[in-house]
């Protein structure tokens, strides 16, 4: 058996369910990023260059909208498919992480600095790869939700308090951040720098790589130790079970994925703008004010004939503590009086306003002193 | 006609084109003297003088001074009757003029009447306009010959676009300037917004009640805009376009992000930092770098804080101030509840008292951020440096064998 073993030189690690999974989440993760940095930067030259490039800040939007959406679907999908493995076909939750990994990443640091002679012995899933997965599962978690509170604001306000909106966008730019230093940091280091393992493309992975990474996963296999498939009744009995209750759960998240993009387009729809205010001259005759109609005095006609302070001139009655009512006084403007020379002024030279005004500075003024 | 007042008319003529600053006085007298037949202003309707009235002699080729003209146009009460009835006063006070910016005070020198009134030597040539405004346009142009640039660029802006269209009441430049009268258009920044309240009178009348032009009209503030700091001079253009809407944040942020113009007034100039980084700033700004005709809803300076009602953000009337600030959200957020407007952060960098989640959040990443990479960076660093010695000793090895 063992000799058997040794000839091998591939040992497969992903089913095709995975790598598609793998493949949703490298398209969606990436694209994300790549719209959505530059809407947390957008002040930033390359920013603006990328949004450019991506056809304008409307369709970055849309497009990020749309790979989340795809992103969220695959959550539930792979919320599916862990029930099936854990629940139906009864694997073992080699993802969890636990003691062992910590005692796991020490043992490895002391080994690479040179305080430990052997590489330690790491299971199917090692260390390294659990905190990507956490990571993964953790990130997607926070940011459905601080994504929700952004793109659903009123809704998110009538539950909670207003404030918790812009702390949504704070982490959701920050965990994104974090996200892709440590994906490039990381992910690109472990499994395209280090050695390029191609087995979430092919499915299957090197000796080589199994000796150094998964040395337990490997002795485990080779000594016949993994865990025996279950019964088919067993397995049978466990279908008819979870399939009702996968395909109930599997409707309710997507409801609820459909109502969390669909609950509100406040954020996103681009609606025309409310009317533009008039702007036309249209005059809401209130009350005057007798400051205003002081200042307009010398800039007017009026002033021509009537003086610069309206206390008249030979022949010309001053203005000054005027009697007349402002009808009067109205009519008066506008009709002129042409026995005396006065010429009638349209509202096109002094709006209906400035006669307002103008009335009501006339008024109060003091008659001159003789 | 005697021979007594055509000698009177040729030394008015010499006088004019030789004397013409120091001969006003002169000359008026003169005219007065030159016209003891004229006939009663009222019953003069137009602007062709009566056989029996003084003709001025044809000057083809002379350039016609002041006083030629100012023989007929100086008699009080004459108009023009146009065709559509209206009448046009044809009397010219010279003194106007001579206190115009086109008079004494002009380091040109004075302008003479035809300097203006080109291609009017006497006889007059037939008018074609029908009415008083269709003249005004006609004549206006005329201000090109000196004012070219301010006259090319007011035929771009809203007014000569509006006249273009066939809409005659746009304004033109005499209609902001004034005709014989013109003065220092400036003289006093309140002047400047009387005069384009002159048409805009509901716009004026937000404005003189705004934190603006309340300072403007009260305490003559020198640094509030008047209309033209904002809408520009001869240029204005349309405020109604995506345009001007994308464009208008960059505006407001002349004075605003002005940090010495705003210490003066204790107010911060972070509004348009702080605005940029916002959903709303972000997104406007985006659009303006794309295209800036793009139409948009987000919002900008003026749908939070105002048009030209603009009032002080703790003013009672003030759009943003907390108590109204539900209500102008919902202007684009329909259904935004009492709680809404607090997702909004405001204009201050948030502080642990004024936004103490985002804060904290803020803070969370800004320590975990360079925790995490870092600790990724260093734990990449001891598996490069393992293989860097894990070669080396392989390589010593095979040498050693070798």
């Amino acid at each position: 058996m063992a000799q058997q073993a040794a000839v091998q030189t591939s040992y497969r690690r992903f089913t095709s369910v995975e790598r598609m999974e793998h493949m949703i989440l490298l398209v969606t993760f990436s694209g994300l990023a790549l719209t959505g940095l530059p809407q947390t930067y957008a002040a930033q030259p390359w920013a603006k260059g990328l949004i450019d490039i991506l056809g304008g800040i409307e369709s970055v939007r849309i497009i990020h909208r749309f790979l989340a959406t795809l992103l969220m679907a695959e959550a539930i999908f792979h919320g599916g498919v862990v029930s099936y493995r854990l629940f139906v076909l009864g694997y073992r939750a080699s993802m969890l992480p636990g003691i062992r990994d910590i005692r796991d990443a020490i043992q490895w640091i002391a080994f690479n600095l040179g305080l430990r002679k052997d590489h330690p012995h790491l299971p199917r899933y090692n260390f390294g790869e659990k905190a990507e997965y956490l990571a993964v599962v953790w990130g997607t978690v926070l940011m459905a939700i601080t994504g929700f509170m952004m793109w659903n604001p009123i809704a998110t306000s009538t539950v909670l308090p207003g404030s918790v909106i812009p702390a949504a966008r704070a982490a959701h730019g920050a965990e994104a951040l974090l996200a892709v230093l440590s994906i490039i940091v990381w992910h690109m280091y472990n499994v395209h720098i280090k050695r390029f393992n191609r087995s979430m493309f092919t499915g299957s992975l090197s000796r080589e790589a199994m000796e150094e990474e998964h040395a337990e996963e490997l002795h485990k296999i080779e000594s016949g130790e993994t865990a025996p498939p279950l019964p088919a009744e067993v397995i049978a009995l466990r279908k008819r079970r979870f399939w009702p209750y996968a395909v109930m759960m599997s409707l309710a998240l997507t409801g609820g994925l459909i109502w969390f993009i669909t609950l509100e387009n406040t954020a996103i729809q681009t609606v025309p703008r409310r009317e533009s205010r008039e702007v036309a001259p249209e005059v809401t005759l209130t009350a005057g004010d007798a400051e205003i109609g002081e200042a307009l005095w010398p800039t007017l006609r009026c002033a021509r004939c009537h003086g610069d302070t309206a206390a008249g001139e030979t022949g010309v009655p001053s203005l000054r503590g005027t009697a007349l009512t402002f009808d009067e006084f109205f009519t008066v403007v506008r009709s002129g009086i042409p026995e005396h020379d006065m010429p009638a002024f349209t509202p096109l030279e002094i709006p209906d306003a400035y006669v307002l005004h103008l009335w009501e500075w006339l008024r109060q003024a003091d008659e001159p002193a003789p | 006609m005697s021979n007594r007042m055509r000698v009177a008319v040729r030394i008015q003529l010499v006088l004019g084109l030789f004397l013409f600053v120091s001969g006003i006085a002169m000359i008026t007298a003169t005219a007065q003297d030159a016209q003891p037949t004229a006939e009663p202003a009222d019953t003069q309707e137009t602007a062709v003088p009566q056989t029996d009235q003084p003709v001025p002699p044809a000057v083809d080729g002379l350039v016609p001074s002041e006083s030629y003209c100012l023989l007929c146009h100086a008699q009080p009460g004459r108009v023009w009757t146009l065709p559509s009835g209206e009448t046009l006063s044809l009397t010219v006070d010279p003194q106007i003029i001579h206190d115009s910016v086109h008079g004494f005070s002009n380091p040109e020198g004075p302008l003479s009447c035809v300097d203006c009134h080109t291609q009017q030597f006497f006889p007059h040539p037939e008018p074609a306009a029908d009415n008083v405004r269709e003249f005004q346009i006609e004549r206006y142009a005329t201000c090109r010959d000196c004012h070219e640039e301010q006259y090319t660029s007011s035929m771009d802006s809203v007014h000569g676009a509006a006249i273009a269209a066939g809409h005659l009441d746009a304004a033109t430049c005499v209609d902001c300037h004034g005709g014989h009268d013109i003065q220092e258009p400036d003289a006093s920044r309140q002047q400047i917004s009387l005069t384009c309240g002159k048409c805009h009178g509901a716009v004026f009348e937000q404005y003189q009640n705004s934190v603006h032009g309340s300072a403007l009209f009260a305490e003559s503030n020198p640094d509030v805009p008047t209309c033209i700091d904002c809408h520009g001079v001869h240029d204005i253009a349309d405020p109604t376009t995506n345009l001007f809407r994308v464009r208008s944040p960059q505006l407001c942020a002349t004075c605003h992000a002005d940090a010495e113009l705003m210490a003066k007034y204790d107010i911060t100039p972070n509004v348009f930092d702080s605005y940029l980084t916002d959903f709303h700033g972000s997104t406007v700004a985006l659009f303006e770098q794309q295209d800036p005709n793009v139409p948009t809803n987000k919002a900008v300076c003026f749908d939070c804080h105002g048009v030209h009602d603009i009032a002080r953000v703790d003013a009672e009337t003030s759009r943003v101030v907390r108590e109204n600030l539900v209500t102008t959200c919902q202007e684009c957020h329909p259904g935004a509840t009492a709680d809404f407007p607090d997702s909004w952060v405001g204009h201050f960098p948030p502080t642990l008292e004024s936004h103490p989640l985002l804060f904290l959040v803020d803070l969370f990443y800004k320590l975990l951020i360079p925790a995490v990479v870092g600790a990724f960076v260093l734990l990449v660093l001891t598996d490069i440096i393992r293989r860097i010695r894990e070669r080396t000793s392989r390589r010593a090895r095979t040498q050693a064998e070798s």
